[in-house]
């Protein structure tokens, strides 16, 4: 960036992820003050720490500059390197914290990125990497990222102690396609992950039993698979989960997932998360409710053209995100209903201007 | 339950997502209308209280602090709706299976 840039300034530690995201996508730098100020234990915490590392090792010459204190940080950033990178995660989070901010800047990378992450794979936070091999980078293809985008799960690791891995590829574009999406369709087949390690397998089962008994009345073309990971690849703790998607006719997805807690029987936590998709279902649109962020960021990154996007209400993260985004880029969305005939409907579509983002760190060979 | 569920959808429809998002300084989550009612109202400092020193911020001290992530906290109160068969019903036109008509 040549001209001088001017900093992007936020407060509070709350969506720290995105507001760096968006100041390494524009080339200018931010600075994050009042981070838990008021905390009995102020400042940064170590996964905070261990995201600023690795987005340090993503890129090449960014320069981080963290208080005494670790109220404030300043970043400026630096070109997306990408390449091949290894991390471990702090178990204070899981793999989908630190996964959810490199996904949306790897597509932007000088080579392509292959990040090995080790730590816990599934947890009640963020997306799981269940969630994100099978709906985030799904949602990546309507950007026209397809060949080469993959997620291995290689071991799988529950809280509290880990030991999971997976591989992130993922390729590089020049520039992403501008979305045009506002046909819902209808959901036409659900999927489903469920998995158990170092349990009794037989849990897997239990909740794939239980999660038909809620989903079976609405279509036959389900299929829940069972993943039963064994010996050294499935970690160090026990945990199960289930993960549930519905596809539309037109590609739509939805998602939700439930994770085993203490004493709380498989069935109920399949029962948790059948439910949970169809009020994920419910709330329309034609994205998920968890992917809205990656979404909207991507669309404001496409070609200078207008893209549009069905969406059901924003979550409170959309809505931030929207806000940093017109602090950024200066793009504000345009937000209508998307059945202005019927009041009923609390479906939105939102619409906007692309950036023209051309990604000028992209080697060419 | 099912009416409920439409209750809330009806009190929030034909908001102004605009003006709401960009030209005001609402929380995100109060926007939402996710108030938390739980924050006592604010105090000014009382007559009778003789303490030199007062606590100079207010917030409270959270046990559970609010984290960057991704996920929504399920509610499982909300999620007790779907055991209406009325509920799990009336989404049955968002399927292929569903009646176009609707």
């Amino acid at each position: 960036m040549a001209q001088a840039p001017t900093v992007l300034h936020f407060s509070g530690h709350q969506y720290l992820r995105h507001r760096l995201v968006l100041s390494i996508l524009s080339g200018k730098p931010v600075r994050i003050d009042k981070i838990r100020t008021d905390d009995k234990n102020p400042g940064l915490r170590d996964y905070e720490v261990s995201l600023l590392r690795l987005l340090e090792r993503a890129t090449n010459g960014t320069i981080i500059e963290i208080s005494v204190t670790g109220t404030a940080i300043l970043l400026k950033p630096g070109i997306i390197a990408g390449g091949s990178i290894t991390h471990e995660c702090p178990l204070s989070r899981s793999m989908g914290y630190f996964l959810e901010p490199v996904i949306m800047l790897a597509p932007f990378a000088k080579k392509p990125l292959q990040l090995t992450l080790r730590g816990i794979t599934t947890d009640d936070h963020d997306l799981s990497v269940d969630i994100i091999r099978t709906v985030t980078l799904p949602h990546l293809q309507l950007f026209g990222l397809s060949d080469g985008l993959e997620l291995r799960i290689k071991k799988r690791g529950s809280a509290p102690l880990g030991g999971g891995e997976v591989q992130f590829l993922c390729p590089i574009v020049k520039q992403v396609k501008t979305l045009n999406f506002v046909d819902p369709g209808k959901v036409k087949r659900i999927r489903g992950i469920s998995h158990a390690v170092r349990v009794n397998p037989q849990f897997s089962n239990r909740m794939i039993e239980a999660a038909r008994s809620v989903l079976n009345r609405y279509i036959p073309d389900i299929y829940l698979y069972s993943d039963v990971y064994k010996g050294e690849e499935s970690g160090k703790s026990p945990g199960y989960a289930l993960t549930l998607l519905a596809e539309s006719t037109t590609g739509a997805m939805h998602c939700a997932e439930a994770i085993s807690k203490p004493g709380v029987a498989p069935e109920d936590i399949a029962l948790t998360a059948a439910r949970a998709l169809l009020s994920e279902i419910k709330k329309g649109g034609v994205v998920d409710r968890q992917h809205q962020s990656l979404v909207l960021m991507m669309m404001v990154l496409g070609s200078e053209d207008v893209g549009r996007c069905r969406m059901g209400e924003p979550t409170a993260r959309t809505i931030q995100l929207l806000r940093d985004i017109k602090e950024c880029f200066g793009t504000a969305f345009k937000i209508t209903s998307a059945e202005p005939n019927d009041p009923e409907s609390a479906e939105l579509v939102l619409s906007c201007y692309g950036i023209g983002n051309v990604n000028a760190n992209r080697s060419l060979a | 339950a099912r009416a409920a569920f439409e209750d809330s959808s009806r009190s929030r429809k034909r908001r102004d997502w605009v003006k709401l998002i960009y030209n005001s300084v609402v929380s995100p989550d109060e926007i939402l209308g996710q108030m938390r009612a739980s924050e006592p109202p604010s105090q000014g400092p009382s007559m009778d209280d003789d303490d030199f020193f007062t606590v100079a911020s207010s917030a409270p001290a959270k046990t559970e602090e609010e984290l960057d992530q991704t996920k929504e906290p399920v509610n499982l109160d909300d999620l007790k709706a779907w055991e209406d068969e009325e509920l799990l019903d009336s989404i049955r036109s968002l399927f292929i299976t569903g009646s176009s008509s609707q």
